[in-house]
């Protein structure tokens, strides 16, 4: 099978699932409609609307953790073909990704030390 | 052909992890509960919340079952039963893995609850640790195979399974997959007890029958990429390929949901402590000791 044969098929099944999930809401329709009756929408909060809005500021406590993932995230983006061609270009492959790690576990045990892993 | 068989097993491993997962908790076997709880949730109301963001919260559910049918599309179960076996089968395991965040992202932030809200960002800080500890153990596993293939990921485990050959790296995936899963303890995006749902908490009817069909089937993927990755596939004596995935997949299953039932749930902050401080240097030496393996015993 080539390639876009096989990324079709996944599409192809993208859509069918999709479409088992709207033909899974038709039939909850069909049997009967949901009642609009007061105090039934209000999200799980104590039965009372919360007092301050939702969809506000949120501060996440660890960016130290994001900013280096953000740097290991980009790492593995040149690990998968490395990881592929490791055995046939050897020792020289192991020797170059090592000197890259390093380098960045480097940043991460300096983040470490400068208090980046931790809830802020 | 083999599209109906896959979703099949999908549907099938669900419902026993969903049988399974009752009896150990309730301690009766009850195998038709689940198809009845699933079909009178269609029967159900399926209330929308006050304000919400429409589009956010219908993709939700959707997005979730989507993400973890096409993940098992690239698994192999036999040589020749897999839906597409990509040549980089690996790499888009992890790319369609990373939607589950999208997608309890929109269910948190969709009905403007504040629970739901608090559980889908919470989500976001448990994607930061486990993300690495599921791509470095796959890389791993990559290098042996000299490919992206999944299948021959599979064939390279023929003489011995992965999980003798990098232990660090099975451990270390399996930990991260019952996240990836949200299951127990790492459950911290729903939390019954402690969030009221979490982002399952404005679900009803309908739409929940459909997220929660789409937990189970994530849990069973999830199993298969385990099996697939580090177990030896559809590899083993005397019964026929299926057959060994499918006990593979279901007993990975099965020691995921034992694992949820004897440790509590754990902090966030402490999650991405031990990640970051324990987990991701072992992940780092678990490619450095493979890497050693492959040069020096051929």
């Amino acid at each position: 099978m080539s390639a876009t044969q096989q990324y079709s098929l996944l599409l192809g099944l993208a859509l069918g699932v999709l479409g088992t999930v709207l033909s899974l809401y038709g039939l909850a329709r069909s049997l009967g409609a949901t009642r609009q009756e007061p105090g039934k929408d209000v999200p799980a909060s104590a039965g009372v609307l919360s007092r301050d809005p939702v969809w506000g500021r949120y501060h996440a406590r660890y960016y130290g953790y994001a900013l280096l993932f953000l740097a290991f995230d980009m790492e593995m983006a040149y690990m998968y073909p490395w990881a592929v061609v490791f055995k046939e270009v050897g020792l020289v492959a192991l020797l170059d990704m090592g000197v890259f790690l390093a380098i960045l576990f480097l940043g991460l045990l300096y983040g470490w030390s400068q208090g980046a892993l931790r809830r802020q | 052909m083999t599209v109906a068989l896959v979703l099949l097993t999908l549907l099938v491993g669900a419902w026993l992890l969903a049988v399974i997962e009752a009896w150990l908790t309730t301690g009766r076997l009850r195998p038709v509960a689940p198809l009845l709880a699933g079909l009178s949730h269609l029967g159900r109301e399926s209330i929308l919340a006050r304000k919400p963001d429409r589009l956010f919260f219908e993709t939700a559910p959707v997005l979730l079952l989507v993400v973890a049918v096409l993940g098992a599309a690239v698994l192999p179960l036999a040589p020749d039963l897999v839906i597409a076996d990509l040549a980089t089968g690996a790499l888009f395991l992890n790319a369609v893995l990373a939607y589950v965040l999208v997608s309890l992202i929109m269910a948190g932030w969709g009905p403007n609850g504040a629970y739901a809200m608090v559980g889908g960002w919470r989500f976001l800080g448990q994607l930061i640790a486990y993300s690495m500890l599921i791509v470095m153990p796959i890389t791993a596993t990559a290098m042996r195979a000299e490919s992206l293939l999944n299948s021959a990921i599979v064939e390279s485990q023929a003489g011995l399974w992965n999980i003798v050959y990098q232990p660090l790296g099975f451990v270390l995936f399996f930990i991260a997959a019952i996240a990836l899963a949200f299951r127990s303890p790492f459950d911290l995006p729903t939390a019954p007890g402690e969030l009221a749902g979490g982002v399952d908490a404005e679900y009803t009817g309908v739409r929940l029958a459909v997220l929660r069909l789409a937990r189970l089937v994530m849990v069973i993927t999830l199993s298969a990429a385990t099996t697939v990755f580090f177990l030896g596939g559809w590899q083993g004596p005397l019964l026929p390929p299926w057959a060994w995935s499918l006990i593979k997949t279901l007993a990975v299953a099965v020691s995921m949901l034992l694992v949820g039932f004897y440790l509590p749930r754990i902090r966030e902050a402490d999650l991405l402590g031990w990640c970051w401080k324990l987990g991701i240097p072992l992940a780092l030496l678990n490619i450095l000791i493979v890497g050693l393996l492959i040069l020096v015993v051929p």
